[in-house]
This record gives structure tokens, sequence and C-alpha cells, in this order.
């Protein structure tokens, strides 16, 4: 062995050196963030990979660290610009260090994040698929569904231990109109890289029995942490679009919207926001039957009292005619009347005038009259003699006259044939 | 008789709503139709406001 050999620790300081003098500056670094892990010292570890195209297999690896003074500042400053907090998965430009360290080896040092870098990866990455989708002609299915009538059959999409899933149950079962809803948890991981598997699984689960459900809700929320990568996936996007029923999204994200947002049927910002969403809806079909039932309401009324109105014409018409015939009869036996009291008064009055005459003529021949007239009356023993044959000489008579009586004694009787002789004067 | 379902129910609700409207209902047809509508009216309530115990269980039990 001629050549020197040299130590593992005498190399390591020559690749230290080598690497300080040759790579001596800061470089602005592009790319995926994996195993991020903040330590109890605060200082966060970390791996920046490098995909194919395809986002297949990992091409390029290396550690890093945030040493904590550095790391509480970038992951403020990166989480209020991104409204997201620094993970794994995310597309990053940071300005690394490189060092070398004979015992730990090849790691980056993180000085400075570029936070817009993400932004635009993850816009870019969201339009990608979004593009796609249109390109399939899925992008629109759900939200061109109608919901249906009820819309209380709820299937929920949610980690089972998450806060804003217990608010979303309390919201919606609590709901002051107290209408009747039912849910079921299709339980699902909501972060991480397994979630995009889980909420396929857990549609695939509910299209099983799709026919038991009105809707379905997707949420999240109340976690500490928050990747949202899943919500822009392709896979959980295409399965929402298509998806029979319509979705509602609650994830729980005020920023930015994520692509099952843009497909969903109808996107809310919380859990709560989806419950309020179908205490709506389903207040607005109560709404719709009062309205139909104040409509059956009004209408019948509408009819009886134009039938009531129609009766009561009727029989105002019934009344009036009756009225008119009863005058008109009453008129013409007025009028009988009125001509039999004419009849009868002339009748009478005709009476009374012959009446009158036969009074006058009676009184006439009355012998009161008749005395006072210069006739006398001659009666003897109280009866009244009209014949000289009733007569003797010598009878006793008495003479009536107007005002009294003489009594004279029968001389001579002489028939009206052979009148006494003249006694000369 | 078909099962009656809320939109069956809310279809047949409106339809009499539109005869009724409509100003050519037999009177005589009236009383029970609008009995039939208000039948029609407390099913559909009662769908919105009144819980299927039978029908969360269906659901609980989905496994």
């Amino acid at each position: 062995m001629s050549e020197k050999s040299l130590s593992l620790t005498e190399l390591n300081y020559r690749v230290r050196d080598a690497i300080r003098d040759h790579l001596p500056e800061t470089y602005w670094l592009r790319a995926e963030t994996s195993d991020v892990r903040p330590n109890r010292n605060g200082h966060c570890y970390l791996e920046f990979i490098e995909k194919d195209p395809a986002g297949q297999s990992i091409v390029a690896k290396a550690r890093g660290v945030i040493w904590s003074g550095v790391f509480q500042m970038l992951s403020a400053y990166f989480e209020k610009e991104t409204g997201q907090p620094f993970t794994s998965g995310l597309n990053v430009l940071v300005r690394v260090s490189v060092d070398f360290h004979e015992l730990y080896g090849y790691s980056l040092t993180v000085a400075d994040i570029d936070p817009s870098f993400t932004l635009g990866g993850i816009a870019r990455q969201r339009q990608l698929v979004l593009k796609q989708l249109e390109e399939e002609g899925v992008l629109t299915l759900n939200k061109e569904l109608t919901l249906p009538e009820p819309s209380n059959r709820i299937a929920v999409i949610s980690s089972p231990t998450a806060a804003g899933y217990e608010d979303f149950r309390d919201q919606l079962l609590k709901n002051k109109p107290g209408l009747v809803f039912y849910t079921r948890l299709f339980p699902a991981v909501m972060q991480g890289e397994r979630s995009e598997a889980s909420i396929i699984a857990a549609l695939e689960k509910i299209f099983h029995y799709r026919d038991l459900f009105d809707a379905v809700a997707i949420i999240r929320g109340g976690g500490a942490t928050s990747d949202l990568s899943c919500f822009d996936s392709y896979g959980v996007a295409v399965h929402v679009a298509q998806f029979p029923l319509p979705v509602v999204s609650g994830i729980g994200h005020e920023r930015d919207i994520t692509v099952l947002d843009m497909v969903a049927h109808t996107r809310a910002k919380t859990p709560t926001a989806v419950a309020e969403f179908f205490i709506n809806d389903t207040w607005k079909t109560f709404s719709d039957l009062i309205a139909l039932q104040d409509r059956v309401v009004s209408a019948s009324e509408t009819i009886a009292m134009k039938e009531e109105n129609l009766l009561f014409s009727l029989s105002k018409e019934v009344i009036h005619q009756s009225m008119r015939l009863l005058q008109k009869e009453t008129a013409g036996m007025q009028q009988i009347m009125e001509t039999m009291r004419h009849a009868l008064k002339r009748h009478l009055l005709q009476q009374y005038h012959l009446m009158e005459n036969r009074e006058q003529f009676v009184r006439m021949i009355s012998p009161g009259n008749v005395l006072r007239r210069g006739y006398t009356l001659t009666l003897k023993d109280g009866k009244i003699i009209t014949s000289l044959q009733d007569l003797g000489v010598d009878d006793i008579i008495e003479t009536r006259f107007r005002d009294g009586t003489s009594f004279s004694r029968v001389t001579g009787l002489h028939s009206s044939d052979n009148p006494p002789e003249k006694k000369q004067a | 008789m078909e099962k009656l379902t809320y939109n069956s129910a809310k279809k047949e609700l409106e339809a009499i709503v539109l005869a009724i409207e409509s100003g050519e209902m037999d009177v005589d047809l009236l009383t029970d139709k609008v009995k039939h509508a208000s039948q029609l009216i407390a099913f559909c309530k009662e769908k919105l406001t009144r819980t299927e115990k039978e029908l969360q269980k269906i659901l609980d039990d989905i496994v």
C-alpha cells in the first residue's frame, strides 16, 4: 500500500472543506418538503426531495434543518402568506446554505423562504387539475345536480374525532325550527398522505348506499395542522365531480378555494356553515310547503266566498221577485176593493135617495099631514068610518082635526047619489 | 296504492292548488280536495319535522 491512507474523519474534513470552498454562498432551492418534524427544542428537521416529472419516483433527496430562531419566524410568515402551515408535501423555494458535518453528513440549513413560490405552485397545480377535469367533461357535473326535496339525509365524510364534526352535528340536530335531519358518519383521514385514498374509499362506500341519502357533506376543521393537498388532488376531485349525490364541502379554509370546493355542488367555509346550508335549504322546503298550504286556504276561501255571494244574490233575487209579485197582487186587490167600494157607495147612495123619497111620500100621506091639509078623520066608537053605511042617525061621531077632536051627533044621512036639499038661506 | 313520498305528495298538492286556484273546481268536490290537500300537507310536514327512528336505525346499521 504505497498511497497514503486517510481516516474517515480526515476524509470527511476534506469533504467539508471542499464544500465550504466550492459552495460558499447561499442558494435559492426549489424542492418538495417531506417528513417535516419540528422537535422539542423548536428546531425543525425535514427532508427535501425532488420527484421525476411524472411525480412517481424520487430522483433527489437531501436532509435539511431550520434552527429554532429562524423556524419560528419563517413558519409564521409562511402560514400568514399562504394560509397553511409549513408541512410536508409542499413545493417550496428556500434559501439554503450547504453544510457538511463529519458525523451527520450532508445537510441544507434553511435561512429564508419565499411563500409566493408555494402559492404559485399550488395555484398552478389547481389550474392543471381543473383543466383536466374540464377536458374530461366532469368539472361541473356535481354542480348541475338538483338538491332533492327535502335534503335531510346526509352522509358525512369527516374525521370522527374532529371538533368540526361535533360542531356540524350540534348545529344540525339542534336547529331552531326543529327540522329533522339524519346523519351517518363515514370516517376518513382528512390530512396527510393517506387522506386522498381514505376520502375516495368513503365516497365509494356512500355510493353503495346512495339511495339512503340526499346529499354528502365533506367536512374538516378544528385540527391543529392543515395540509390541504388532498383537497386539491385530482383523485378526490374526479370522484366528487361525478358523484350522483350533491356534495357540500366545508373544509374550514377561509383563505382560498381548493379544487374540491370548485367541483362540489356547494362550497361552505366551515362545518357549521355546511350545517347552516342544510338547515336553510330544508327550511326553504318547509316554507314552500306553508306557502302551498296558504294557497289552498285562500283559494278555497275565495271559492266559498264566491259561492256564498252567488247564493246571497240568488236569495235576494228570490225575495225581490216575490215582493214584486206580492206588490202586484196587492195593487190588483186594492183596485178591486176600490172599485167595490165605489160601487157600494153609489148603490148605498141610491138606496138612500130612494128611501128619502119614500120617507117624504110617507110623510106626505101620513094622517098628521093629511089632517093639516084640511082633511078630517071620522071615528065611531074609536073606529075609523070610511063609509056612510056604517053610520046611523043619532050616532055620536068623533071628528079628528089637526089640532083636536070634536064630537057630534049625526042628524041625517045622504048618500052621494042623493044629496040633501040645499037649505035655503 | 303506491307508497307516498315527499315528492309525489308535493306534486299532487301543487296540482290541487292549481286546480282550486283556476276557479273551475266543482264546489261539491272542493271539500274533498281541501281535505286531501291538508292530509298531504300534514304528511309532508311530518317528513320535515318528525324523526323516523326506523330510518336513523337503517343509517346507523350501515357497516
